[in-house]
C-alpha cells in the first residue's frame, strides 16, 4: 500500500520545507475565477492529518482539467511547493510540482484516519476570506487565501494585504533604494548568468547574477554562496517572480550596463516566490540597433541586436593565456539593413548554440569591437535569445522569407584578406619608428607592405626538440643523443626549426624583424626539415633558395615590443604572420587613402 | 605611327577621349564586340562607355577580356590602335577595370604628383 509521509502536513502547514512528502489528495474544490485562469483548492490528508489550505498553482492545472487522473482519493507526491504566510497568520501551501503516485482506482479509499490539522486549515471554501480584496482581484480569481493577490494594471503601490514574505506593498524596481528594507517587487528575470567560482587567497566562493527587470525600470541581483543553492534552481530567465528583502548598494558599473545606481544582493532574509501571473510585467526591454549602424558606434560599447543567423561555424576549443580551456563559435548575423556581423559566443553558450533553419537571434549586452572592422561578442553579461518572440523576431522572419534569403549581406567583419589576425592596423615602417610603436607597455601589432632586402641565412635553422607540443633547443650530447631541458628527456633525433632575421624595407625605412618556423617557411617557400637537410647536403641549392626568396614583397603582421636584455632596451619586431599582397585591397585602400588626404 | 610609341602615352577613359584628339593615348577596357572584318573592335571601360577600336591590319586572334590599347585619338573618338596588349584573365589575378578607372581618376585629379609628360620621356 502506498505510504504517506505522516507529519508532513504539520511541516508544511508549520513553514518547514519537506522533502518530497508523498499525501493523498482528499477534496478538490474550484474556486471561479471570473474571467482568468481556474484556480484550485485541494485537501490534502498524510495519513494523520488533512489540511485544505493547499492550491495547486495554475501551470497545474491540466492534472484536473485534462485527464481524469488528480481525483480525489489519488495519491501525489510535491515535488516543489511553496508556503505563504498570510498576514493573519494563516498559511497556504501552493503546490508548483507534483507527480501522482498511485490513482485513486489503486488506491482504494481514504489511508488512515486523518484528523484536520487546526493550525492554519480553513475548511470552508474561502471565495474572499480577505476583507481587502479589490474587485480587480477577481480578473485572477484566486480566492485571497492564497498570498499571490494580483496587482493589475500599473497601480504599482497598492495596499497587498498578504503580499508573500508578508512585507506589504510591491514596489516599483525604480524605487528601490538601501535606506529602505522592507520591500517587495515583482520583476521578471531577463538574464540569468552561469554559477561562477571563485578560488583566491581569502577562500573560496561561487556566485550567480540575474537581471531583473518590471514597469519601472532593471536591476541587477547577485547571490553568492548559499543563495546560489537556495535560488539558483529556481530562477528561471523569462519568469516572473516576488523578490525581497535583498541588499541594495550602489552599483559597480564595471560589471553591468543596466540603467540603475543601485544593485543588489541576497541575503539570508531574502525571498524569491514564483509568480504566476506576471503577464504585464515587461519582458526583455532592448533597444536594438540595425546593424548597419553599427559601423557608427564606438568599439568597446554594449548594444542589443536582433537579425537572422545566416550561418554557423563549428565550435572551436581555445586555451588561453591563463591556460584555461575554452569554447568559442562564430555566427553571422543579417538584419534588414542587408549588412553581416560576425558574432562571437563563449563557453556554455557557445556549445549549445544551434544555428540551424537560420533562426532569429537577439542579443542583449553584446560587446562590439573593431576586430576585422566591426564584430560583436557575447560576454557573460550579455542575454542571448533564439527566436524570441517578441515583434522585431516576427518581422525580421517575415522579411527574410521573403527577400533575405535571397541577400549576399555586406559583412562588417573583415574575414579576409588585408587585415590579418586583429586589427588591420596598417602602417608604413617610416609611421613604426616614428610612432615609437612598441615603446608601451604592451606588445604593439601592425600590418604593413614591404620588400624583403636581405635574408639572414647563418644560423637561420636551429636542432629543436622532436616532441610534438615542444619547440626548446636541444643540447647534442655528442654522443648520438639530444637532450631537451624542457622535456627532461633524450633523444636519438631532432627537427629542424627555423628562426629568420631579415631586413624589410618600403619607400619610407626598412626594418629588421625576425620570422619564426611558419613565417619563414612562407618566405623561402621550403619547409624547415627540407631546408636543413638541403644545408648539410647541397650548399650551393641552399643559398639559391635565399637568393630566389629576396626582394618579394608580402604584407607582413608584425608585433613590435621593447625588451630587455641584460641591461639593454631593444625594439624587437616579429613577423606573425607572411601573406601574398593582395593587389586589389591595396590598390582600393591606396585610393582610399589619397581620396582622404586630398579632402583634408 | 610608329612615333606615337616613343612619346609618353597618357593613360585615359572613354570620358577623356574628346580632350586627347590627335594625341598619343592608352587606353584600357574589357573588349565588347569585334567587327566582322577584324578590323576593329569596341571596347568599355570601368565607367561602361564604350569606345571604337580601329586596326591597320585584321586581327589574327581571338580577343576577350581586358585589353590595353596604344595610339592616338581619331577627329571621330575613336582610337587608332598602334599595338595592343591582351591581359589574359587565364593568367594571374584578373583584371578590375572598374579600380581601373579609379586609379585613373587619381591621376588626372592630381597631375602636380604623377607628372607622366615629362621632357625628357622614359
Amino acid at each position: 500500500m502506498t505510504k504517506l509521509t505522516e507529519g508532513a502536513v504539520e511541516a508544511l502547514s508549520r513553514g518547514n520545507s519537506f522533502q518530497d512528502p508523498v499525501l493523498q489528495l482528499v477534496n478538490i474544490r474550484k474556486i471561479e475565477a471570473g474571467s482568468g485562469p481556474a484556480r484550485f483548492r485541494l485537501m490534502m490528508s498524510d495519513g494523520l492529518h488533512t489540511m485544505s489550505s493547499f492550491m495547486l498553482s495554475t501551470q497545474l492545472n491540466h492534472m484536473i482539467e485534462e485527464g481524469n487522473n488528480l481525483v480525489p482519493n489519488c495519491v501525489c507526491q510535491l515535488k516543489k511547493t511553496v508556503t505563504n504566510v498570510l498576514k493573519d497568520g494563516r498559511r497556504v501551501v501552493v503546490i508548483l510540482n507534483m507527480d501522482i503516485v498511485a490513482s485513486a482506482e489503486d488506491v482504494g479509499g481514504k489511508i488512515g484516519e486523518p484528523t484536520p490539522f487546526f493550525e492554519g486549515q480553513n475548511k470552508a471554501a474561502q471565495s474572499a476570506p480577505n476583507p481587502a480584496v479589490r474587485p480587480l482581484q477577481q480578473q485572477n480569481g484566486h480566492d485571497a487565501g492564497r498570498s499571490f493577490n494580483r496587482d493589475f494594471g500599473k497601480k504599482a503601490p497598492s495596499a497587498m494585504p498578504s503580499t508573500p514574505g508578508g512585507t506589504g506593498k510591491i514596489v516599483p524596481i525604480a524605487s528601490l533604494n538601501p535606506y529602505q528594507s522592507k520591500w517587495t517587487i515583482r520583476a521578471r528575470v531577463t538574464n540569468k548568468s552561469s554559477i561562477r567560482t571563485w578560488s583566491n587567497s581569502r577562500g573560496d566562493g561561487k556566485l550567480f547574477n540575474i537581471e531583473i527587470v518590471d514597469e519601472s525600470g532593471e536591476i541587477r541581483v547577485t547571490g553568492f554562496n548559499q543563495e546560489v543553492d537556495k535560488f539558483y534552481g529556481l530562477i528561471e530567465t523569462g519568469k516572473v517572480f516576488y523578490i525581497s528583502k535583498c541588499s541594495l548598494k550602489i552599483a559597480n558599473k564595471q560589471y553591468s550596463s543596466l540603467k540603475n545606481d543601485y544593485e543588489m544582493t541576497l541575503n539570508g532574509d531574502s525571498t524569491i516566490i514564483p509568480c504566476d501571473d506576471g503577464g504585464d510585467v515587461p519582458t526583455v526591454q532592448c533597444d536594438f540597433i540595425s546593424i548597419g549602424d553599427l559601423e557608427s558606434r564606438e568599439k568597446d560599447s554594449i548594444v542589443d541586436v536582433i537579425g537572422v543567423c545566416k550561418s554557423v561555424d563549428d565550435v572551436t576549443r581555445l586555451t588561453t593565456k591563463t591556460n584555461r580551456e575554452v569554447s568559442k563559435r562564430t555566427l553571422n548575423l543579417m538584419d534588414t539593413s542587408g549588412k553581416l556581423v560576425t558574432v562571437t559566443l563563449w563557453g556554455e553558450e557557445a556549445e549549445n548554440f544551434d544555428g540551424s533553419g537560420q533562426p532569429i537571434v537577439a542579443i542583449k549586452g553584446a560587446k562590439l569591437s573593431d576586430f576585422g572592422g566591426r564584430s560583436l561578442s557575447a560576454s557573460f553579461s550579455s542575454t542571448l535569445m533564439v527566436n524570441p518572440d517578441i515583434p522585431e523576431a516576427h518581422m525580421l522572419r517575415g522579411w527574410y522569407d521573403k527577400e533575405g534569403h535571397a541577400m549576399d549581406g555586406q559583412s562588417l567583419t573583415e574575414m579576409r584578406g588585408g587585415g590579418g589576425g586583429g586589427n588591420t592596423n596598417w602602417k608604413s615602417l617610416s609611421d613604426v619608428k616614428n610612432e615609437h610603436l612598441g615603446h608601451g607597455d604592451k606588445p604593439d601589432y601592425y600590418s604593413c607592405i614591404a620588400t624583403i632586402v636581405y635574408l639572414r641565412k647563418e644560423n637561420c635553422l636551429y636542432q629543436a626538440c622532436p616532441s610534438q607540443e615542444c619547440n626548446k633547443k636541444v643540447v647534442d650530447q655528442q654522443n648520438g643523443m639530444f637532450r631537451c631541458e624542457k622535456c627532461d628527456k633524450e633523444f636519438p633525433n631532432f627537427k629542424y626549426r627555423l628562426i629568420l632575421a631579415a631586413n624589410i624595407a618600403d619607400y619610407g625605412d626598412n626594418q629588421w624583424v625576425t620570422c619564426f618556423q611558419e613565417s619563414a617557411e612562407a618566405i623561402l617557400g621550403q619547409n624547415a626539415t627540407y631546408l636543413g637537410q638541403l644545408k648539410d647536403s647541397d650548399e650551393a641549392a641552399f643559398d639559391e633558395i635565399f637568393q630566389r626568396a629576396n626582394f618579394n614583397t608580402f604584407v607582413f603582421r608584425n608585433r613590435v615590443k621593447l625588451e630587455t636584455y641584460n641591461d639593454e632596451s631593444r625594439i624587437k619586431a616579429t613577423v606573425m604572420e607572411v601573406k601574398p599582397v593582395d593587389h586589389r585591397e591595396y590598390s582600393k585602400r591606396l585610393i582610399m587613402d589619397l581620396r582622404k588626404l586630398a579632402a583634408q | 605611327m610608329s612615333g606615337v610609341l616613343e612619346v609618353p602615352k597618357t593613360r585615359i577613359n572613354a570620358s577623356m577621349l574628346s580632350q586627347y584628339t590627335n594625341r598619343a593615348v592608352c587606353f584600357v577596357g574589357r573588349v565588347e564586340k569585334v567587327h566582322p572584318s577584324g578590323k576593329s573592335f569596341t571596347v568599355s571601360d570601368g565607367e561602361g562607355k564604350v569606345t571604337t577600336v580601329e586596326l591597320n591590319e585584321p586581327l589574327d586572334e581571338e580577343l576577350s577580356g581586358a585589353v590595353e590599347v596604344v595610339g592616338m585619338v581619331s577627329n571621330k573618338g575613336a582610337v587608332m590602335a598602334t599595338t595592343y596588349t591582351l591581359l589574359r584573365e587565364d593568367k594571374g589575378i584578373p583584371f578590375d577595370v572598374e579600380l581601373y578607372n579609379e586609379a585613373l581618376k587619381v591621376i588626372h585629379d592630381f597631375p602636380q604628383y604623377y607628372p607622366f609628360e615629362g621632357t625628357t620621356s622614359g
